[in-house]
C-alpha cells in the first residue's frame, strides 16, 4: 500500500507538472502570435497589392482614358473642319 | 494415413485455440464498426483485418518471418508510422482560425486535462486487483484523452508497447464516438443563452503570419521541449509546405497518397498487437473504461475553461468551443457546430471551433512530450 501512496504522489506530481507545461509553453505560444500578427501589420499580403493595380487598370478603361479623349475630339475637330470647308 | 494426419495437423481447424477465436471475432467486430456504422473505416478496417491474419494460428504473421512482424518493428516500433500520419495532418491543417484568435489556445490547453486526469485514474486502478499499471502503462493509456490517434499510438509504442494494440483501438473507437460522447457534457455544462452565444467574425490571417507560424512553434519546442520535437517537427514540416505554397505537389503528397499509404500499414500494425495473449485481460477494460473518462473530462475541461474565459474576456466566447479543445480533427469543431446551431439556428461556429481544435492537437503533442520527458 505504501508503494501506492508514492505512485499517488508521483502521479499528482506529473499532473500539476504536466497541466502547468502544457499551458505555459501554449500561453508563450499566445505572445508569439500578438507579436507575428503586430509585425505582419508591416508586412501585408502581396495579392492584394498585386489585386489593386489590376482593378484600377479595369476602373480606367471602363471610364474613357485621356489619351481616346484626345484622339476623338481632334478627330471630331478634323470631321468639323472638312464638313466647314465643304 | 500418416500424411493425412500430417495435412490435418497443418490445418487452421486443427490448430485454432480459443483466444486466437475470440481475437478473430474482436476483428469482425471492428470490421462491423467499420463498414456498417463508419467508425473511423480508414483505420478500423485495417485494424480489424490485420487482428484476424495476426490470429491465423500456423501462419505466423506477427512471428520473426511474418508480415505483420515486419511491419510493426518497421513502422510503429520505430515511431515511423505515427509520425508520417503526424506531418500528413500538419499538411492538413489551417492554423487560421488560430492566430487570428490565439486565446483558443488555453481551451486547447485545459482540455489537455483529461489527459493527466486520466493517469491519476490509471494509477487509482492498481487499487483494484488484476491491474497492474505502471507509470509509463499509465502514461500511455493516458493520452487516449487527447483524442489524437497518432499521438496515443506514438507514445504508447514508445512507453508502452504492450498495451499498444487497447490503446489504439480504444483512441481510434472514442474518436469515432465524439458526436456521441461529447453533447451531453457540453449541454451538461452550459445553459440554453450560453449557448446562444454569437461570436465575432475572425479578422483576416495574412500569408506570412500563416508561413512563419509553423516556423515559431518549432522553435519553441526547440526551445522548451525537445521530447516532444518528432511529433511537432514532422507536424510544422507539412504545416510549412502547406502554407509556404511552393511545395504544392510535396504537400498534396503528405496530405493523401502518403498519408493513405501510410495509414493502411499503420492499421496492420496495430491490428498485429491483437492477439489473445495481450489483448484478452482485465486491463483492456480498464483502458476502455478509463478512455471513456479521459474523453469526457478533456471536454468537460474545454467547457469550463471557455466559460472562465468569456467572464474575461471583451469579445463574446460561445462556450461550446471549448469541447473542440480535444483534438480530433474536424469531428469535435462540427459536433460544437451542430450542438450551437440547435440553440441558435443563425449560429455558425464552425470557423471559432477550429482555432482550439487544432490547438488541442498542439497541445496533446505538448502533453506528449512532458509524459515522454518525464516518464521515459
Amino acid at each position: 500500500m505504501e508503494n501506492l501512496s508514492s505512485v499517488f504522489a508521483e502521479a499528482g506530481i506529473l499532473m500539476i507538472v504536466g497541466m502547468g507545461f502544457v499551458f505555459a509553453f501554449l500561453s508563450i505560444l499566445i505572445v508569439a502570435i500578438n507579436i507575428l500578427a503586430k509585425l505582419s501589420i508591416k508586412f501585408p499580403d502581396p495579392v492584394p497589392q498585386v489585386r489593386r493595380p489590376k482593378t484600377v487598370a479595369n476602373v480606367d478603361s471602363g471610364a474613357v482614358s485621356p489619351s481616346v479623349v484626345a484622339a476623338i475630339s481632334t478627330a471630331v475637330a478634323q470631321y468639323r473642319k472638312n464638313k466647314i470647308k465643304n | 494415413m500418416e500424411s493425412l494426419e500430417i495435412l490435418w495437423a497443418s490445418t487452421g481447424l486443427a490448430n485454432f485455440e480459443v483466444g486466437q477465436i475470440v481475437m478473430m471475432l474482436v476483428g469482425l467486430g471492428l470490421l462491423y464498426l467499420a463498414i456498417a456504422r463508419g467508425f473511423e473505416p480508414l483505420l478500423l478496417l485495417p485494424i480489424g483485418f490485420g487482428a484476424i491474419l495476426t490470429n491465423i494460428p500456423v501462419a505466423g504473421f506477427s512471428e520473426v518471418g511474418g508480415l505483420l512482424h515486419y511491419i510493426y518493428y518497421a513502422g510503429i516500433d520505430t515511431g515511423i508510422f505515427p509520425l508520417l500520419i503526424f506531418m500528413g495532418v500538419g499538411a492538413m491543417t489551417d492554423f487560421g482560425a488560430l492566430i487570428a484568435n490565439p486565446r483558443m489556445l488555453l481551451l486547447g490547453a485545459a482540455a489537455q486535462f483529461g489527459i493527466f486526469a486520466t493517469l491519476f485514474g490509471a494509477i487509482a486502478l492498481n487499487a483494484i486487483p488484476g491491474f497492474d499499471f505502471s507509470l509509463q502503462d499509465a502514461s500511455a493509456i493516458a493520452i487516449i484523452g487527447g483524442a489524437d490517434g497518432p499521438t496515443a499510438i506514438f507514445l504508447a509504442s514508445k512507453l508502452a508497447p504492450d498495451l499498444l494494440g487497447a490503446i489504439a483501438v480504444a483512441a481510434y473507437s472514442y474518436m469515432a464516438l465524439v458526436p456521441i460522447i461529447q453533447p451531453p457534457i457540453m449541454k451538461a455544462l452550459t445553459n440554453e443563452a450560453e449557448r446562444k452565444i454569437e461570436m465575432k467574425q475572425l479578422r483576416h490571417v495574412t500569408k506570412i503570419e500563416k508561413m512563419v507560424f509553423p516556423l515559431a512553434v518549432l522553435l519553441m519546442a526547440i526551445f522548451f521541449l525537445p521530447a516532444a520535437s518528432p511529433l511537432v517537427g514532422m507536424f510544422c514540416l507539412g504545416n510549412l509546405m502547406r502554407e509556404c505554397g511552393v511545395v504544392d505537389r510535396l504537400s498534396n503528397t503528405a496530405q493523401n497518397e502518403l498519408i493513405n499509404i501510410v495509414t493502411i500499414f499503420l492499421g496492420l500494425g496495430v491490428g498485429s498487437k491483437l492477439s489473445s495473449e495481450a489483448f484478452l485481460n482485465v486491463e483492456t477494460l480498464g483502458i476502455l473504461g478509463l478512455g471513456a473518462v479521459a474523453f469526457s473530462i478533456g471536454t468537460g475541461a474545454g467547457v469550463l475553461m471557455a466559460k472562465l474565459l468569456g467572464k474575461f474576456s471583451k469579445d463574446p466566447i460561445n462556450p461550446l468551443v471549448g469541447a473542440a479543445g480535444v483534438s480530433a480533427v474536424p469531428m469535435a469543431a462540427r459536433v460544437v457546430n451542430k450542438v450551437g446551431l440547435e440553440s441558435n439556428p443563425h449560429n455558425f461556429l464552425l470557423m471559432h471551433a477550429m482555432g482550439p481544435n487544432v490547438a488541442g492537437v498542439l497541445g496533446s503533442a505538448v502533453a506528449a512530450g512532458v509524459l515522454l520527458a518525464l516518464v521515459g
